[in-house]
This record gives C-alpha cells, structure tokens and sequence, in this order.
C-alpha cells in the first residue's frame, strides 16, 4: 500500500527535482479529463455548505400552514411568496433556485435534523456537528475520517487537494491526519520566488532544507507539522499551476457574493481535475438575535443563487452526476421570536442535499411546534443518520466504522 | 523508517510536541546513536551523503539551553510581550535582570508614546460614518509596528481576542473606541473592564445588547459573556442564561438610526427590566454590573482566564499548579490583570524550554514582527493588513465570538505560502536598505541566533551566491520555520 505519508516523503525529490507533474497528478487528470458515466464510487465528491451561527429553519422551511407558527413568529414570520413543496411547507420565498431543484427531484429536505440533549453553545455544538461526537465534542472531523479511511484503502490520489476549504482556515470537519488545503485562489496558490536584477531566484529547494532541518532540530516545536504543510503546499501548487488554465466556468455567478465566490474556488478545483473528494464553504452570517428579517432573507438569497450556479456550472462540464451538496448549521432558532425582531439560539432545523445524486423529496418528520422543549423543537432526525447514510449511500465508505456507530439509513440518494 | 518526525502524523497536530507519545523524542535522547541509526536508515533509502551528513549534525544540535543567554531571555520576552524587538532593543534589556526586564515591559505607562501617536494618521470620528474599516486596521497594525509600549498592543490584541466584537455587525468607528477601551483598560481589574464593555459601543452591537429591554429580552450577551467570558461551559444553567439577560437591559445607545455609528451608549431606566432576577441561585433585582460581579469572583472564571493568559504568553494547557498559582493571583488581587500578568512573566516556566519557540506567530504578530525587521511606510500598514487576512487573521473580524482558533490553526498550506509570500514582499520593500547588517546581525535579531547548522549554512550559501541581495537574504532569514514561531 502506497500511503499518502509515503508519497509524500519519497515523492518530493522527483516532484521539485524536475518540477514536473508527477505521474500520480497526472492520473489524476486522466480520470477527471475522461469524466465518464462510469465513475467509480471513489470518484464521487461532497461538497458541505456550512451555514454558520446558527441557520434559523422555520423561515427556511416554512410550515405555513400551521397556525403555531405565525403565532411564535408575529414579525419574522413569511406571509408572502412562501414557495410551496406541498399544503403545509414551503421553501423561503428567496429559494427559487432550491425550489426548480426540488421540483426536478434533486433536492432532499431531511426534516427536523438534531441530536439528543441539544446544546445551544454555537462553539460546543459546531463541534458536535463536525466531530459527530454529541458526547464530547472532540476527535477528528467526521470528514477528516473518510479521507483518512479513502488513503488507508489506497483509494486517495494521495495528494493535499483531496480534501479543500475556500478560505485561510481549514474547517474542523476536515482535520484529521490527512493534509487538507484551505484555498483562497488557484491562481495566487503558490510560492514567490526572489527577485534578483530583473532574474527570479527559486527558493523552494532552500526552503525545503530548512523545514526539514528544523524538523530534525530537538526540540522542534512543530517541526513536523510546518514540515509537512511546506510540503503540502509546494506540491499542491505545482499540481494547481498545471492545471488552472483550464477552467471557464459555465455559469454566471453572482458578483459581491462571498459564497458564490467559495463556491466557484471549488468548482474551479474539481472541474480543473485536481482529485477533490471533500470540499467546504462556509456563509456565515445566521445569528441573527436582533433584526434578523433583512439580514436572513439575503442569506437565503446569497446561498440560492449561489448554489444554482454552481450546480449549472458542473452541469455544464458534465460533472454534474458526481457530485452532492450539503448543508448543515450548528442549530436552528428559538420557535418564538425575540422582543428584538431576531431569535434566539435554538435546536432542530432541516438540512438540504442537493444534486444530481440525490433523490429528491421530503424526508423525516416535521418537528411539532406546540409539543416543545423549554420553547425548542423536538428533534426528529438525528443528524449522525444523515451523515451515515451520505457516507455509507453515496461515497461507499463504512458508516459505522467512521461514526462509532450505527444510524438509521435515510433512502436519500440514488444507488 | 527513516526518520522519527515522519512516523508522527499530524493526526497529533492538535497536541503540542512534548506531549507526543514517543518517537522523535526517545530517538533524540538517545543523541549521537539516535542520530547514526537516522542516518543509516537515510542511507538505507537511498538519500545521498549530504543530506545524511546533515541530519547527524541537526539531530545533533540543540535548543535547550537557548534560553539561558540573557539576550535570548530578552528577545523571548519581548516577542511574547510585544511584537519582537530590534537589535538596539535587545541590547538594552539583555543588560537587565529578568525582574528588570519585567518591570520595565509593565510599567509602560511611564514611557512616552508620543512619537508614535504623532505618526499615526488622525481618524475623523465626527464624521457621520466615521473613519473606514481599513484606515482603522492599519491604524492599529501601525501601533504595533511603531509603539514604544509593546504590552499595552500586546494586551490590547488579548482583549480583542477574548472579549470579541467585530466589524460584520459593529461600525469601524466603534470597533476604534473598543480598542481604545480595550488600551485603555489593558491591566485594569477585569470586573471593572467587563462592566465597561458591557456598555461598549461595539460589544452592544455586535452581542445585540442594544436591542435587550425590559419585556425583551436578548439572550446573546448573557450566553457570551458566561460561556466565553468569564465561567465558560458547565457552570451555568440555560435559566441562568435568560434570567442575565434580563439584568442586562437598560443600557441603549444614542443615534437612533445610525446604529453602527454611533460610539456612545446611556442608561435609559425606562428599557430597564426592574423586575426579580434569580441568578446561580441568588435572587433580586440585579443590574448587569451586579451579574458581572457574581461571576468574576467565581474560581472557573480566575482559573479560566488565568488559563488563557498564560496560554498567550507562554504555552498552551499549563499544568494545574500554574493555573492555581495564577488563579489565586488573580482572587487575592482584586481580579487586577496586571498582577497575573506580571506572575507569568515572573514564572521559571515562562523561560522554561517547554516555552521557547512553543507558540506560531499569530498573522497580526507576524505582519508587526516583520515590519518592525524591514522598515515600514504608511503604504506598507495596509498592505499588511490585507496579508494578515489571507493568513487567517482580519483584524478587527474575528471568525466568530469565540475569536481566531489560533496555534496550530494558523499553519496550513495556504496560509503558510501566503506568510512566506508576505515576507518576501516586505524583505523586497525595505526601507531603508539593510545593506549594512550582515547575516550574523539578521540572523541574531530575528532568530536569536539559534538556527540548526543546516540552515546556517543554506543561509551563507545564498548569500555568497547572491551577495549583493540583501533583500533576497533578509527573506530568507524571515522564511525560516524558527521565524514562524514565537
């Protein structure tokens, strides 16, 4: 078995030496370049849209037809435009996109999605989310463990671009002992080299020796990890600088619109045929304890619109069958409104998968909004189930083995 | 295997070195057979004599002991206290006692900052939006640079990272009048600074405590201020949450619509909920300042904020007995920060091998540090702070209330390009030219001296390759791991 640890020390000296792609970069684009029906499962791509602070779910998903809900919510609540899925929920009226998808059965909608014992910690239940752990909180990211576990079977491409986050920071979700690159553009992902009279002097060969001496030093506090990321870096640079010509994208994104801007970063990644399993966006934004009707409803708005070019974008370049949406946030909202037109931090909410994988629909059970939970819905949906069933239905990996568990299988996505 | 460090994965990145289970410390201890095992495993993979032949030199090399040169105690300090230091600066404290050292780091308030305050470009808050958020970033970018009180930046960044606000709900103008609170209050007691921010202009807006009145409540400063605050988690019941809140109301800020812009807040007794309040078990009609006064003499919050005291100065996750000692530092004193602080710098932990080189430069301390080594220009601030942000760090924007993750969280293969990337750009617009130091001089400055061989000599080679590049060689000093550290 040839692990990415492996690869990584015994395959720079080729890779700088030469500064030549190496063959298992090329591999790489050969499989994406040939983008064939016949895909294998390894071939599939998650991508995780996460809706930070706390995404309030009644005004996402609306149960307009239940009288409790107008009651709870007299200035926040939707009146208008309300985008019907059947007679007694719609999607928020600036979810046009999501509801044309939903409509051509490519998106699911699991109802009522929590875990027992909420916490209402922004901090501690993020990290519920990201580690699937509702205990601790602690671990590796649940994603991070798929990567782990596509490197342990020699399934990886065994190079940093596997797992991606758009931004400077690499998500929790993520971390685990395989490397993950946080990108904020292909095009300035690389090293600067010394100007010299008009001449450029290369440093990474320097460079190198000087992390890998440090990494020797005793002590070396974070030797290793400043070591590695060098590597990681330089390697995924120069797999991003044979590639990034390529793209064009094949939608319009929105301008001034930061996820729309994430979500293209990553659809240059795959489409540039850079072997991306797991990406992560982040709109940040829903914490919205005071006048949150404006600052929601753009939310909605940014993210629909968003996620509608990105989904024409792969289309366009006939990716569009390989890859899944998700969203998730750490909870939903409080039921009943706030004295300061916002909400406060609450439990349950829906979450959406969205693509061509998907089969569309409704699923799990509304939470009721009379029987409640110190003023919080009732959970209907452990998450850990939607995960299992993402993990084990789209990307054929061992769901019990990386959740510490076995969760209910939600018929969510096509074979 | 070849070598130890590989066999440790990143999976233990979250873990500091010494914690690491075995491997590369036990092959280390064991020195030169340590070293000659490595290098015929090296051999054994095929590697040439050279790199072998550096290896048995690098594992042979150490940093204990570093700290025990007075000049190397002093750039220690300095870099943890402030934002590094210049050669001159060294000089100075390297001839002071490390009660001296101490002393004269904390005593700031008796040392002029009027120079820099004469450099600093004049922000307009009379105006109807106020200065921008970038002239206010580089405004504080360039008090780190240019301040003759290092701590009082220091403590300022502290704070920021704490007890945070930020500019995607708070105006520029009022997250400027927070810093200023924040300098201000940098020592104070930290009762008497959680009363003040529990009015601050900023904190209101971005907790939403200007929208909290009577019949109204808003739970999210009450939440923040007990889970990230003061106590953190499990000390604090969901009731205790909402009841807080209630004392919380009354305070408003003036401006009307111009919430955002507006740098001043009243108490108006009418948005005051008067009402009974049971809180951790007491009952009666508190105020805000009588919850932030039930919550800073609580042991979690002396041991919680000791915690990150010294996680910030020194090294993460002390051991208890460092927590007791600074916690009941901190209850004797009247919670008065300073007194913390200047047991921290106090402790032999501070200079412990444990401490030396054991935190990543924070994207804000980086920016500062490098500055402060190149020179710097009016340009040079905000160009800074945009590189701050690809590193990971907006100043003033903190990612969420809980402020930047930090530690390793700032290394990951984007952001460590783009901090090499930004050093070169520095190094390549120096002013004045550097032509006069010589390696010797760059390399004890920024590195304290004390790099492994390897590098020393990869450092005299480029210089005799390219020896009329001084731009070129100051990168190259500022590009090493031992830089990125702190």
């Amino acid at each position: 078995m040839f692990s990415r640890r492996d690869f990584i020390k015994q395959g720079l000296i080729p890779v700088f030496a030469g500064s030549a792609v190496p063959s298992v970069f090329a591999n790489g684009l050969a499989a994406a370049a040939a983008d064939s029906p016949n895909a294998t499962p390894s071939d599939r791509i998650l991508v995780l849209v996460q809706l930070a602070g706390g995404n309030d779910g009644l005004n996402t998903v609306i149960p307009f037809a239940d009288g409790a809900y107008h009651d709870a919510r007299p200035t926040l609540r939707q009146d208008q435009g309300v985008l019907p899925l059947n007679s007694e929920l719609g999607l928020h009226p600036n979810l046009k996109g999501l509801k044309a998808r939903f409509d051509a059965g490519q998106l699911a909608i699991v109802q009522g999605v929590g875990y027992p014992s909420p916490n209402l910690s922004h901090f501690a239940s993020m990290s519920i989310w990201e580690t699937a752990s509702v205990n601790s909180g602690i671990g590796d990211g649940w994603l991070g463990r798929y990567l782990n576990y596509l490197d342990k079977v020699g399934e990886s491409p065994n190079h940093a671009l596997e797992g991606v986050s758009a931004g400077s920071l690499v998500p929790p979700e993520l971390r685990s002992s395989t490397p993950v690159t946080a990108l904020q553009s292909l095009k300035t992902f690389r090293l600067q080299p010394v100007n010299e009279h008009g001449t450029q002097v290369d440093v990474e060969n320097p460079l190198m020796k000087f992390y890998g001496a440090f990494k020797g030093a005793t002590p070396a506090p974070f030797g290793a990890l400043l070591d590695a990321t060098l590597n990681e870096a330089l390697q995924a640079s120069h797999a991003l600088q044979a590639t990034d010509a390529t793209y064009q994208a094949k939608a319009t994104y929105p301008a001034s619109s930061p996820i729309a801007s994430s979500l293209k970063l990553v659809a240059e990644t795959i489409v540039s045929g850079l072997g991306v399993r797991v990406a992560h966006v982040t709109l940040g934004g829903f914490d919205n304890h005071a006048r949150e009707k404006p600052v929601h409803d753009k939310l909605l708005l940014d993210l629909d619109q968003a996620l509608s070019a990105f989904m024409e974008d792969l289309q366009g370049h006939g990716l569009g069958d390989r890859v899944l949406v998700m969203t998730w946030s750490e909870f939903g909202r409080r039921v009943k409104e706030n004295g300061s037109a916002g909400t406060d931090h609450g439990t349950a909410a829906p979450m959406f998968l969205l693509g061509a994988p998907v089969k569309g629909g409704l699923y799990g059970e509304p939470p009721s909004l009379s029987a409640l939970d110190n003023g919080n819905l009732k959970f209907t949906t452990d998450f850990r189930s939607v995960y299992a069933s993402v993990l084990q239905g789209y990307l054929k990996a061992p769901a019990s083995d990386l959740l510490g568990g076995s969760y209910e299988m939600l018929p969510l996505l096509k074979a | 295997m070849d070598d130890a460090p590989i066999a440790t994965p990143p999976a233990t990145r979250s873990r500091q070195i010494w914690q690491r289970p075995v491997s590369r410390r036990t092959v280390l201890a064991t020195g030169a057979a340590g070293a000659t095992a490595a290098a015929l495993a090296a051999l054994w993979k095929g590697n040439d004599l050279s790199q072998i032949l550096d290896r048995v030199r690098d594992y042979a090399h150490g940093y204990q002991g570093a700290l025990s040169t007075p000049r190397v105690r002093a750039a220690h300090l300095l870099r943890r206290a402030g934002f590094g230091a210049t050669s001159a600066e060294l000089d100075r404290y390297a001839a002071m006692t490390s009660t001296m050292m101490t002393e004269s780091v904390l005593n700031y308030q008796q040392i002029s900052n009027a120079a820099l305050e004469a450099q600093l470009a004049t922000l307009d808050l009379t105006s109807e939006k106020g200065p921008n958020a970038g002239a206010v970033q580089a405004w504080w970018l360039q008090r780190m640079v240019q301040t003759a009180r290092p701590l009082e930046e220091k403590m300022t960044l502290f704070w920021h990272g704490l007890l945070t606000s930020g500019l995607d709900k708070a105006g520029p103008a009022q997250m400027y009048t927070q810093n200023q609170l924040f300098r201000k209050m940098a020592l104070a007691n930290f009762d008497d600074l959680l009363k003040a921010l529990s009015k601050d202009p900023a904190m209101m807006v971005y907790l939403d405590t200007e929208t909290n009145r009577r019949g109204k409540p808003n739970e999210n400063y009450a939440r923040e201020l007990m889970e990230l605050f003061t106590t953190g988690i499990g000390h604090y019941t969901e009731e205790d949450v909402r009841e807080s809140a209630r004392a919380f109301t009354g305070w408003t800020l003036t401006g009307g619509q111009r919430l955002r812009f507006t740098t001043d807040s009243i108490f108006n007794p009418r948005y005051f909920d008067s009402g009974q309040k049971t809180f951790m078990g007491k009952t009666g009609n508190f105020t805000g300042d009588d919850i932030v006064e039930m919550l800073v003499p609580l042991r979690a919050t002396a041991e919680r904020l000791s915690t990150r005291l010294f996680s910030f100065f020194a090294y993460p996750n002390p051991d208890p007995e460092i927590v007791r000692d600074l916690a009941d530092t901190f209850q004797q004193s009247h919670y008065n920060v300073g007194k913390v602080v200047r047991e921290i710098f106090a402790m032999d932990a501070f200079y412990s091998p444990k401490a030396y080189r054991a935190l990543i430069k924070s994207p804000a301390e980086l920016a500062a540090q490098t500055l402060r080594a190149t020179g710097s220009d009016a340009r040079a601030y905000g160009a800074a702070v945009a590189a701050s942000a690809a590193m990971g760090q907006v100043l003033f924007y903190p990612p969420n209330v809980a402020g930047w993750p930090a530690g390793t969280a700032w290394i990951n293969s984007s952001t460590l390009l783009t901090r090499l990337n930004f050093v070169n750009g520095a190094a390549q617009r120096m002013r004045p030219s550097p032509s006069s130091s010589t390696l010797d001089q760059l390399t004890n400055t920024l590195v304290d001296g004390n790099l492994s061989p390897t590098t020393k000599d990869g450092l005299q080679a480029f210089q005799a390759a390219h020896s009329r590049n001084q731009a070129g060689l100051l990168f190259m000093v500022l590009s090493t791991p031992e830089f990125q550290l702190n």
